[in-house]
């Protein structure tokens, strides 16, 4: 179980090093969503590994809420060259 | 679960803080904060706070960058007026001379994360009155030298438009002072 929390975790990594690096915004925009979806299943696996239903019923409502967020940035983002 | 693993996931927390304060755009700045937000949100979930994670996911990052976006959106903006025939301006209408013009400002804006937003106007007296009432920051209008000349009230745009265009800028206060004058001489010698 250990091994499995600490690859999700390198794994989280990934797309850290992406935002940080990359300097096109929808290149971090998709970090951003890569992230926001792989600590709402941490936060799932979490809940799973401690039998703990209340994290497990956040990480449901956050894993759901991230994509949302994403979609309102995105909406504004893209109207940004827009005259 | 042991302390390590909890070590390891609350270590990512200042990780993305370092990166959100080391960002220079204010727009990747924002993208970085949903980030700082998701993993702030794992990390009070992985200590028990289940309630404090759920008000991150929804206030601290939902609302707060959406707010953020609109907010930098409508103020990093100069607004340029113009004198155009239709209601509004497309790409192909453009003058040669025009294009060119944008394309230089919007260069030198860029570098400040400000964008160009172009207001149109039926003449030029309207023009001057938008500026006069602070509706525009800026003014283009055709001129003897280059084409175009910019006329500008504020006085950090005439320093960046001065350094960085080759088209002629001036301060908005000399262009009426030198009206004003033209008129005293015109009535002193008519």
């Amino acid at each position: 179980m250990n091994l499995m929390l600490l690859a999700m975790l390198l794994a989280l990594l990934i797309p850290m090093y992406e935002a940080w690096q990359d300097d096109n915004i929808w290149q971090k925009m998709l970090a951003f969503a890569s992230i926001a979806t792989k600590t709402s299943i941490l936060i799932l696996v979490v809940s799973v590994l401690r039998d703990d239903w209340m994290i497990g019923v956040v990480g449901v409502l956050i894993l759901s809420l991230g994509n949302a967020s994403l979609m309102l940035l995105a909406q504004i983002i893209k109207r940004l060259n827009q005259i | 679960m042991n302390n390590t693993d909890i070590l390891v996931i609350v270590s990512l927390l200042p990780l993305s803080a370092l990166m959100l304060v080391l960002q220079v755009n204010p727009y990747h700045a924002l993208v970085i904060r949903g980030i700082l937000g998701a993993v702030a949100a794992l990390v009070y979930a992985v200590l028990g706070a289940a309630d404090v994670a759920l008000t991150e996911a929804l206030v601290g990052t939902m609302l707060s960058i959406t707010l953020y976006a609109v907010a930098v959106r409508s103020s990093l903006v100069m607004r340029l007026g113009v004198v155009t025939e239709g209601e509004t301006l497309s790409e192909e209408e453009m003058p040669e001379g025009f294009g060119q013009l944008l394309s230089e400002l919007r260069t030198a804006l860029k570098k400040y994360h400000v964008r160009l937003e172009l207001v149109c106007y039926v003449n030029e007296e309207a023009l001057e009155q938008a500026l006069q009432d602070h509706e525009v920051h800026g003014t283009c209008l055709p001129s003897e030298i280059k084409e175009y000349q910019i006329i500008t009230r504020i006085e950090r745009l005439y320093e960046i438009f001065q350094a960085d265009t080759t088209f002629p800028v001036s301060r908005w206060e000399d262009v009426v002072a030198k009206k004003l004058t033209q008129q005293a001489e015109l009535s002193l010698n008519p």
